[in-house]
């Protein structure tokens, strides 16, 4: 009887303990399923994640301007090391580096995972790393821009972790990144990957750019600029070269500049583009887009002579106009381009009239974006006619109550040189994928409709502007194998917080094309606050107008040269003459 | 007798199908790590390409040929 009790109670036990066990195989197996799998998928699998190589930009002729290098980096895990002193002493060996100084940062790691030993080692010493027990080789993506500061401001630069910060980098950010690659291994013990367990996603490099910037071009502008620059000891100083026909940006060149790879210690003033950022009064660079909507609105004509009251013009309703320098009586509008009279364009702007000047303007696209393919473009700004008061519309017509960038310039003088039809400036001439396919291409504009006469465009260019070069204040940009078209500005600088232009600081100016019967590029040279202490000269036609006559020599000799078939006949003809 | 040869070819069957399934994974693997060696391989062949391409457009830049050239002074 006692048996059978204490045989019960053993076998209650045992139930109550097999019950138990049951219990808790339900609560491990079902209810903390997930957690002991993910425990266990951790343990057997690595995961993979391969970066992509960044794309590379490449100018119009197919020089690298920048490109991502492979980046070896040599970490140990110290959780798995057994004497890190051992470790510290083989990796030394292969890396030249101290084995205290090795041992030191394995001991000091933060983390335990993972601790950064030495980047940018060869392949030799990755591959003897390889074989060091806890140690391991990473790879990462290193930006390079073999022009260092040449293009600095249209490449832009990237961060630490590959991400686009500026210019085309930023811009294209996405193209350019591609896409990383994803695979879970099963792994052994020292976590190296035995067997492809799944496969998330192929890495696929970015793309490359190919820009429409000659770097040889952008090497002269860039050169003629800065010795300009600091000739005249300038706060700052943009010169932008383009093909008038296509609106294709061949240099682009803003100083002071930065070297893009090492853009942490540059000052952050230099890392702004200039050439579509800043927005200045134009001054007298404005006056030949003026006249060409007057001529085509039929307010003046080419042989009309206008009044330009002996320097000062007066009146109710506008205040008083005076010339720079000397006064003028009766000049046609030739002369009053020639001679840049500001009464001379005022009376103009009188004549158009508000809405005249204005859709004008809006036509030549200032008061908007370019739509150049760059971040950070801004606007410029031309008041709406309700905010026009009795000055703006003798204003206006000489560069004053309206701000531009330079590149809405270069893109109101294309479009003068284009024969009244529209272009866009753009720095893409084409995407390419990885095989070397062409992905996307920038295709020249359709013809559209003439925004003012072509005849009109026409005796701008080969009447008026060519007669600022070869009479007015133009002159240090002649050239003796091309007819150079061009006007100079030199415009104050506005106060800052307050009514009024500050005494002594200019901009000075320069915009020109050659070959006037057929332009083939255009220039704008434009050079802000050159110090007048130095007693050169302030002026546009003095600064900016000989460094705009070298970037159009040099070019076009260049061109002539090397792709002879893109420049018009007539430059070839002109030139045997 | 019968009945003994044939549980014998059957075990037979089985552990060589047991094998030969053993043999082709064992081949999977070590082709599998071949492939991953050759790209390792061709990555870094032309990593080392990038390299010397990019030390060859440090060289014969515009910028770079026009400083030796004309020297800052």
């Amino acid at each position: 009887m006692k048996n059978l009790r204490v045989s019960i109670s053993l076998f209650g036990l045992l139930t109550v303990i097999f019950l138990a066990l049951i219990a808790r195989c339900v609560y491990l197996q079902y209810f903390n399923n997930p957690k002991y799998v993910g425990l266990c998928d951790k343990q057997q699998q690595t995961i993979a994640m391969l970066k992509p190589q960044r794309g590379v930009i490449l100018d119009c002729r197919g020089r690298v301007l920048a490109a991502s290098k492979e980046l070896q980096t040599v970490f140990v895990e110290p959780r798995i090391l057994d004497d890190p002193k051992q470790t510290a002493s083989e990796l030394a060996e292969v890396l030249d580096v101290g084995a205290h100084i090795i041992c030191k940062v394995i001991t000091d790691g933060a983390n335990p995972g993972f601790v950064k030993i030495k980047q940018g080692v060869d392949v030799n010493q990755a591959s003897a790393v390889r074989k060091v027990r806890g140690a391991g080789v990473d790879y990462d993506w290193q930006r390079h821009y073999p022009t260092g500061r040449l293009a600095s401001h249209i490449l832009g630069f990237t961060s630490a972790d590959n991400r686009g910060l500026e210019g085309i980098e930023l811009e294209y950010d996405k193209d350019l990144a591609g896409s990383a690659g994803k695979s879970v291994f099963i792994a052994d013990a020292f976590r190296r990957p035995i067997r492809l367990k799944e496969h998330f996603a192929d890495v696929t490099d970015g793309v490359g750019i190919i820009l429409t910037i000659d770097s040889t071009i952008q090497q002269f502008a860039r050169e003629e600029l800065y010795q300009q620059y600091q000739n005249y000891r300038a706060e700052s100083a943009m010169a932008i070269v383009a093909e008038p026909k296509t609106g294709a940006i061949l240099a682009m060149v803003s100083l002071p500049d930065f070297d893009p790879e090492h853009f942490n210690t540059a000052d952050t003033n230099t890392l702004r583009n200039r050439a579509i950022t800043d927005q200045f009064e134009p001054g007298s660079l404005i006056k030949p887009v003026v006249m060409a909507i007057a001529l085509d609105d039929k307010v003046v004509n080419t042989t009309e002579k206008i009044f330009c009251e002996d320097g000062s013009y007066c009146g109710k309703g506008f205040g008083c106009i005076s010339e720079y320098r000397n006064g003028f009586a009766n000049l046609n509008v030739r002369e009053i381009l020639v001679n840049s009279s500001n009464i001379g364009m005022a009376k103009v702007g009188q004549r158009m009239g508000k809405e005249k000047l204005y859709n004008g303007l809006k036509l030549f696209g200032f008061g908007k974006e370019t739509g150049i393919d760059l971040p950070g473009e801004a606007p410029g700004l031309l008041w709406p006619t309700p905010k026009w008061t009795g000055y703006s519309v003798t204003r206006i017509p000489f560069g004053q109550e309206i701000t531009v960038t330079a590149m809405q310039l270069v893109k109101s003088f294309c479009m003068l040189a284009n024969g009244g039809r529209p272009v866009r400036p753009h720095v893409i001439k084409a995407v390419v994928d990885n095989e070397g396919n062409i992905v996307k291409m920038t295709q020249a504009p359709p013809p559209v409709a003439y925004c003012v006469d072509p005849k009109i465009t026409k005796w701008i260019i080969t009447e008026a502007l060519t007669g600022v070069v070869n009479e007015g204040t133009g002159k240090k940009a002649k050239l003796k194998k091309w007819q150079v078209f061009g006007k100079s500005g030199t415009a104050n600088i506005a106060k800052e917080g307050e009514r009024g232009y500050a005494e002594r600081q200019y901009v000075a100016s320069f915009i020109a094309g050659a070959p006037a019967e057929d332009p083939a590029v255009i220039v704008l040279v434009s050079v802000r606050k050159p110090d007048m202490s130095l007693g050169k000269g302030y002026t546009g036609g003095t600064i900016a107008a000989p460094v705009a006559g070298k970037i159009i020599e040099r070019t076009l000799t260049y061109l002539e040269n090397s792709r002879p078939s893109t420049l018009p006949k007539t430059t070839l003809a002109s030139k045997k003459k | 007798m019968r009945l003994g040869f044939r549980l014998f070819f059957v075990a037979i069957y089985f552990t060589s199908v047991l094998l030969f399934a053993a043999c082709l994974r064992n081949a999977n693997d070590r082709t599998f790590y071949k492939i991953c060696a050759a790209r390792v391989a061709q990555n870094r062949l032309k990593q080392q390409l990038t390299g010397k391409q990019l030390r060859l457009e440090n060289l014969i830049n515009p910028a770079n040929v026009a400083q030796q050239i004309n020297p800052p002074k």
